[in-house]
Parts: C-alpha cells; sequence; structure tokens
C-alpha cells in the first residue's frame, strides 16, 4: 500500500509540476477559451443548416457534434502523449524522471497524466459552455455516468497514446499519431452519425474505442439512440482498455529495454 | 580552503589506497563491456571495467574526452545496459530491483540542461524528492537543507530560467543530492562554479560521506580538482588505469 502511495505520490507531483508550468502561459489558456468559442460558434451556425432528423429523432445536430468534438480533444490529447516525452526528451529532462524510483514506464504514465485530465476538465467545461451559452439540452442527472464513460475512454485512448510514446523511445518516431487521431474521430463518428458510411468501411469503426466512447456519451448527455445496446458498448469499452493495458505497457517495457540496449534512451 | 576533503596543495597521496573487495563495495562494476556503433563501425568504449567504491569514499575517474567515463555513470544509472557485466549499489541490481536501486543513487549530468524554464527553484527541489519516494515527514526539511547547503534560499521563488549558468548549476546539484542519495554520480560536476559554489559541493559531498555513502567523480583528464580523492583513476583504451 505505502508503494503505491509512492508511485501515486509521484505521479500527482508530476501533474502538479506540468499544471504549474502550463498555468504560466496565461496567454494560451485565453487563446484556448476563445478558440473553444470559435469552435462552437461555427458548429452551432452549421447545426443550422443541417436538416431536423439528420442524426437522430430530436434533430440536435449542434448538441450532437459537440459531443464529438470535446470526445476527440481528449482524445487528440491521449495520443499525445508522444509529443510531451519527445519535448522531455528534447530539452534534457526527461533523465530526471528515467533515473528515478519512477521508473522509464510510470515515469510516462506520469508524464502523459496532466494533458489528459486537463483535456478531460477542458471538454466539461467546453460542454458547460455550450449548455450555457448555446442552450444545448444537456441530461444533467447522467453526468456522472458520463464521466465514468470518459475517463473509461480516456484510459483507453491513453493505451493507443503509450503505443506511440513506445514507438518514440525505440526508433525516435512517433509518425501517424495525427493520422491516428483524425482517423479514429472520423470512423468513430464524431461529426456525422456512422449510418452515413458505406457499409464496406463501417466495420472500422467497431473494432477502436473512440466509437463506443462518444457514442455512450451522447446517450447519456444528449439521449440519442446508442448504435449497440448500451451495455454493449459499455462491455466493449471496458474490454478494449482490458485488452490494451498490458498490450501497451508491455511494449512501452520493450521500448525501454531496446533503447538502453542501445544506448538511446536519453536521446531523440 | 574548501571544506574537509580540499587539496590546497600538490600535497602527494600518503599511501597507495587499498581497493575494497567486492563483498565491502557500496558500488561494484564487475567485467562491464560497452560497445558503440554497429557492424563494422563498431567499437568496445569500455573493456571489462571493474570498479568498487566502498562507502565513505569519493573515486575520481579520468580521462580524455570520448575516453567513456559519461558512458560509465550513465551504466551506473542504468538508462544505458551494458553488454556485458553487471552493476551493484548496495548489493542491488537496477534490473533486480528498478526502485530501490534508484532510491540510492543520485546522479548528475554534464551540461546545463535537466531544468524547467518555468518552474521554480523549490518547484525544482519539492518535485524532486517526490520522484526519489522521500517519506512525507522529511520532505520539508532536506528541501529547505539543500536550499541553504547550495545558497539557494534567497531564489527559492525564482523560475530556473531567470537563473545564472552558475545558479543553474547550483540548481542541478541540489536536486542530485537532495534525496540524501548512497551514492552520487557525478559527471564533470565542476561546470560553471565560482569558489563559493564548489565549497558548497564539496561541503555536500562531505555530507554523503558522513553517511557512508560514496561518491565516482568524473572528470575530463588534467582538470584541477577541488578536492582529495580516495582513489583516482584514468579512462585509456576503454580499461581503468589506478593514478
Amino acid at each position: 500500500m505505502e508503494v503505491l502511495a509512492q508511485y501515486g505520490g509521484a505521479v500527482l507531483a508530476t501533474m502538479r509540476r506540468d499544471a504549474e508550468i502550463y498555468l504560466s502561459y496565461r496567454f494560451r489558456i485565453i487563446g484556448q477559451v476563445l478558440g473553444m468559442l470559435f469552435s462552437l460558434s461555427t458548429f452551432f451556425y452549421i447545426a443550422k443548416i443541417v436538416r431536423v432528423g439528420a442524426v437522430g429523432p430530436r434533430g440536435e445536430y449542434f448538441a450532437f457534434v459537440v459531443v464529438g468534438v470535446v470526445t476527440t480533444a481528449v482524445l487528440t490529447s491521449a495520443l499525445g502523449s508522444a509529443q510531451i516525452v519527445r519535448m522531455e526528451l528534447m530539452q534534457g529532462n526527461f533523465e530526471r524522471i528515467l533515473i528515478s524510483p519512477l521508473g522509464p514506464v510510470w515515469g510516462v504514465v506520469s508524464v502523459a497524466a496532466f494533458p489528459i485530465c486537463y483535456a478531460t476538465l477542458f471538454a466539461g467545461v467546453m460542454l458547460g459552455l455550450s449548455v450555457a451559452v448555446y442552450g444545448v439540452p444537456l441530461h444533467v442527472a447522467n453526468i456522472a455516468p458520463a464521466l465514468g464513460v470518459g475517463v473509461l475512454g480516456a484510459v483507453s485512448l491513453s493505451c493507443i497514446g503509450l503505443l506511440f510514446v513506445a514507438g518514440l523511445l525505440a526508433f525516435k518516431s512517433a509518425l501517424g499519431a495525427t493520422w491516428v487521431i483524425a482517423g479514429l474521430s472520423f470512423l468513430g463518428g464524431a461529426y456525422f452519425p456512422l449510418r452515413l458510411f458505406p457499409g464496406w468501411i463501417r466495420w472500422t469503426s467497431y473494432v477502436q474505442p473512440f466509437t463506443p466512447t462518444v457514442d455512450l456519451l451522447r446517450h447519456l448527455l444528449i439521449g440519442t439512440r446508442p448504435i449497440e445496446p448500451a451495455w454493449l458498448e459499455l462491455v466493449k469499452l471496458v474490454g478494449f482498455t482490458v485488452l490494451l493495458m498490458p498490450i501497451s505497457v508491455g511494449a512501452l517495457w520493450l521500448a525501454v529495454h531496446f533503447s538502453r540496449r542501445r544506448g538511446t534512451l536519453m536521446e531523440y | 580552503m574548501i571544506g574537509r576533503r580540499t587539496l590546497a596543495t600538490d600535497e602527494p597521496h600518503d599511501a597507495v589506497p587499498v581497493p575494497p573487495r567486492a563483498a565491502d563495495s557500496l558500488v561494484a562494476f564487475d567485467g562491464v563491456w560497452r560497445y558503440w556503433g554497429r557492424g563494422k563501425s563498431r567499437w568496445a568504449v569500455l573493456r571489462g571495467i571493474d570498479l568498487h567504491v566502498a562507502a565513505g569514499t569519493v573515486t575520481c575517474v579520468g580521462g580524455q574526452n570520448g575516453a567513456g567515463k559519461t558512458t560509465l555513470l550513465r551504466i551506473g544509472t542504468a538508462i544505458l545496459a551494458p553488454d556485458a557485466g553487471t552493476v551493484t549499489v548496495d548489493g542491488i541490481s537496477s534490473d533486480g530491483n528498478w526502485r530501490e536501486y534508484h532510491r540510492r543513487i543520485g546522479f548528475l549530468s554534464a551540461g546545463d540542461r535537466g531544468l524547467y524554464a518555468r518552474f521554480s527553484v523549490r518547484g525544482h527541489l519539492e518535485f524532486s524528492v517526490r520522484l526519489a519516494f522521500v517519506p512525507t515527514d522529511r520532505r520539508q526539511q532536506l528541501v529547505e537543507q539543500a536550499l541553504v547547503g547550495f545558497g539557494l534560499a534567497d531564489l527559492a521563488k525564482r523560475r530556473a530560467d531567470r537563473l545564472s549558468q552558475g545558479q543553474r548549476q547550483r540548481l542541478r546539484l541540489a536536486l542530485t543530492f537532495v534525496h540524501e542519495p548512497k551514492v552520487l554520480l557525478l559527471d564533470e560536476p565542476r561546470n560553471s562554479l565560482d569558489e563559493q559554489g564548489l565549497a558548497m559541493l564539496v561541503g555536500a559531498i562531505d555530507g554523503v560521506l558522513a553517511r557512508r555513502g560514496a561518491v565516482i567523480w568524473c572528470s575530463p583528464a588534467g582538470e584541477t580538482q577541488p578536492l582529495k580523492f580516495d582513489r583516482s583513476f584514468l579512462i585509456e583504451a576503454g580499461a581503468l588505469r589506478p593514478v
């Protein structure tokens, strides 16, 4: 228990460090809020030209797309872990974490934790603003279960992010992260319903964690009908997480081992 | 006069120091080989290094640029794996128990990297003790001790990017010593330090030795040293030669 507390404490300390550094860039936060409002406004007006009923019986395209956009923000952050580790390596700061008792695997988890938590919090603020400013009819009673789904989705997507970190540590390259973010959100139905896809490509939407995450969030927060029964989507999401977690941690461990042998662990 | 271990003059060593037996070593490098490069351009930078460092001693490892000093220290930190051989600290190997191995070591890399520009001096130290798994009741005391010990108390709230080069090096040293590691691996620790900074470094080393810790000090050959070493070696052609 004490050991777990030590690891948890070190991860929290890393998050606190990253939060302090992040908050020192005040204009970045203002820029993010303005960007968010701009994005919401754009979709607000696009939603006015989308025909009623296009995304479900209630015809709320704006609410539909807002959930897609905030989930994509969390996805982007989760898959951005490799970029954060790359920056740490380039600045020579990752060494301090690597040579600590925390170790490389937990070290990567700790540096990825703040951006993901921040993105999740930011997604919550974005949803709140969409309710307050644009009148999105959010089901407030379902916020707690939606938060649970959000966390599960973030963990699941973070596991994919760890695979990119493993690639970065082993081969000094995380090529494809941007494509994967775009692909997952596109194929996961962030901006439009999956039924619009041709049948031959639709299967790709069902073999990745983004789809059940965004679909369950929409179901809970704005009352859309889920593509599959909600319980099945939840089982799929848990399944993806359970499957991806050992794979990503194992890949990370192998990458650390490989780059320690090659002598490139500290290089970029 | 800098610290109690200072060589104020060029006085010779009193006697040839006796190397510790493997069983008495706090740090033990045994048969460490390390190659760099691949294929035909592959060369051995370390050739079967045996280095045993006893508790309460400071060992200097010198050598020309590219001799393998940093490689040796990086193997000591376990971020670089040897191609052959083993390294133990307090009888523990990093592969056997990463956590306990790294609780025992403090590492200063050469150069001036490893600081967060927009993070305060105190923030760095508080972060470092958390990373080192220092128990809650000791953290504050150790942070204050490091701030005072390296002359950073007045700079505690200052961001790292507002520090001079010498102050940055003192902060890097403070981060290396703050969790009271048993073994210090120092790579060119003199960088940018003035006389006062050197005195602080030697004082901190005295503290490590008083706790029966050990220090491995690496520096380029020919550099004037601010303290008296218990043993000195040169790395030449991948092998350690006593000096």
